[in-house]
């Protein structure tokens, strides 16, 4: 087990060291030229020294709470909605059909919309995580609450539990994986979506960074935003893997 | 028993009847939704559906709008044809041999966070602003998802299957090509999916920050020059494209897989 887990460690570093070496290869023989692509070591050296700036931890921190709060309202509404459309037919026969139209829409183009709509600061952004994270997370809601076992509802039953109750206490929980599921991507989604719609109307936060490194052609600086993007990400999923595994207490190996 | 049964048939009659078009009502209510509330807005930036509506033929009929838009869909089919050739052989390969699995796991986990988009300022200093750069970005885009599916696929094929296969004397690729593959054909088809609304989205944004032509230039040099009538008619055509797109794969994907048991997949879409 041992031996299988620090085999798998070695052969995934394998491809991370190989395009460190590559780009390093590149710059240091000369192919492009630092202003196209800067030396690897220069980009990290220029991350930990932002990481200890308040300029950059403010615009970091401007991404994180729009993130954050997006991320968050999606939860809410898609597992509530998710849940109502499962269990009550009329919902379903509203909720439906919107889905299946809003799903396959492009949200970014609706982007313009907000703007007019909510103006150039939070809340237009937010709405944008918002619309984009909503549907993984109802989708996964739904399919999990459509196939939890009848027999589970039937016992709650049977047992005197009110049938308002039933919902949370039993179709719930047992969505719980799928639910999990839904979160993990649309965790994906929101950092995506909230870093080009910084990109798009550049006020602050990363995806500003990024478009005002690009204006002025600091491609060091290119190269930072986009970083600290992918760590933010892995940072939110290991975090959601912890509540995971608190939440799934029980259940047998998900 | 039979008043059980009678019901039963009668409501799915009424579900028959009533299913095809119901996605059409909820366009028709999402539009009357919007009419109400931009005559109750009242502002200038916010025009009515129907003036919104209007704008369409205008940008449609126009040589050069049309033009745009057919670029758009080109880089758009290109990017997603190469991203679907490579990435499910790969992800098949991923699904079934474990070593392969944890090369590419770690790189693509770092990779998944990271807007593809965003690279468009990065791969422009390289590629100029043209078809490559924005194809590129779209590929990149698509690859994850569908790699990610036909790994999960090729990972719940039935072992059974493929012992019968190798004690039939097939070889590893052609066990590849004619087990795990059809095997896992509704999985690579529900990540085909989420490529496809995934490739549209890129498509866009790649056009809003390499302004040269597309739909996306259309629509965010009209919010720049506050023409607005043709910003929320861009919204309706992209949006209008999605739906297109994705009920024509829906009927593809219905066809290849007829076999399986149809699970009512709606593309999670990504961005």
């Amino acid at each position: 087990m041992r031996a299988t887990l620090s085999r798998d460690i070695v052969l995934g570093a394998i491809p991370l060291i190989l395009i460190a070496a590559v780009w390093q290869a590149i710059v240091s023989f000369g192919y492009a030229p630092a202003a196209l692509l800067p030396p690897p070591g220069a980009v990290f050296v220029r991350l930990v020294h932002q990481l200890g700036g308040t300029d950059f931890l403010a615009q970091g921190g401007a991404t994180l709470l729009r993130l954050f709060v997006g991320f968050t309202i999606a939860a809410v509404l898609g597992i509530g909605i998710g849940l109502m459309a499962a269990v009550h037919r009329g919902v379903d026969a509203v909720v439906r059909p919107l889905v299946r139209v809003l799903a396959p829409v492009p949200k970014v183009a609706l982007y313009p919309a907000l703007l007019l709509l909510l103006g150039f600061d939070h809340a237009s952004k937010i709405a944008l995580v918002v619309a984009d994270a909503l549907f993984p997370i109802l989708l996964s809601t739904y399919y999990g609450a459509t196939t939890i076992e009848q027999k589970l509802v039937w016992s709650a039953l049977a047992a005197g539990t009110p049938p308002h109750q039933v919902l949370y206490k039993v179709v719930l929980p047992a969505a719980m994986p799928s639910i999990l599921t839904g979160c993990r991507i649309a965790l994906v989604i929101s950092c995506i979506v909230v870093f080009l719609a910084e990109m798009i109307s550049s006020t602050d936060g990363l995806g500003y960074l990024l478009v005002r490194a690009a204006r002025s052609f600091q491609t060091v600086d290119m190269f930072v935003p986009l970083i600290s993007i992918s760590l933010l990400g892995l940072i939110l999923n290991a975090l959601l893997y912890g509540a995971r595994k608190v939440l799934l207490r029980g259940f047998p190996e998900v | 028993m039979s008043a059980v049964a009678g019901d039963g048939t009668a409501t799915a009659r009424i579900g028959i009847s009533i299913a095809p078009f119901a996605p059409l009502l909820a366009c028709l209510g999402l539009l009357a939704a919007w009419q109400i509330g931009a005559l109750l807005l009242g502002t200038d930036s916010i025009p009515t559906a129907l003036d919104a509506l209007r704008a369409v033929p205008d940008i449609l009929g126009d040589r050069s709008g049309l033009a745009n838009i057919l670029d758009s869909i080109r880089r758009m089919a290109i990017g997603l044809a190469s991203a679907v050739v490579v990435s499910i052989p790969l992800g098949l390969a991923m699904g079934r041999v474990p070593a392969v699995a944890s090369f590419f796991n770690p790189i693509l986990m770092v990779t998944y966070p990271v807007p593809k988009a965003a690279l468009m300022p990065v791969i422009m200093l390289w590629l100029g602003v043209g078809d490559l750069s924005k194809t590129l970005v779209i590929f990149l885009a698509v690859t994850l998802p569908i790699i990610y599916h036909s790994f999960e696929g090729a990972k719940a094929v039935e072992e059974k299957m493929i012992w019968s296969g190798a004690a039939m004397g097939m070889s590893r690729l052609q066990i590849m090509a004619r087990i795990v593959l059809p095997a896992a054909l509704p999985e690579i088809l529900a990540g085909c999916r989420t490529g496809l609304v995934l490739a549209l989205i890129t498509m866009v944004t790649s056009e809003m920050i390499a302004r040269k032509s597309g739909a996306g230039n259309i629509l965010f040099n009209a919010l720049d020059m506050g023409q607005y009538d043709t910003v929320f008619a861009m919204i309706i055509i992209i949006g209008a494209l999605g739906i297109i797109f994705d009920a024509a794969f829906d009927r593809l994907r219905r066809a290849l897989v007829a076999w399986s048991d149809t699970r009512q997949d709606i593309p999670l879409s990504f961005s």
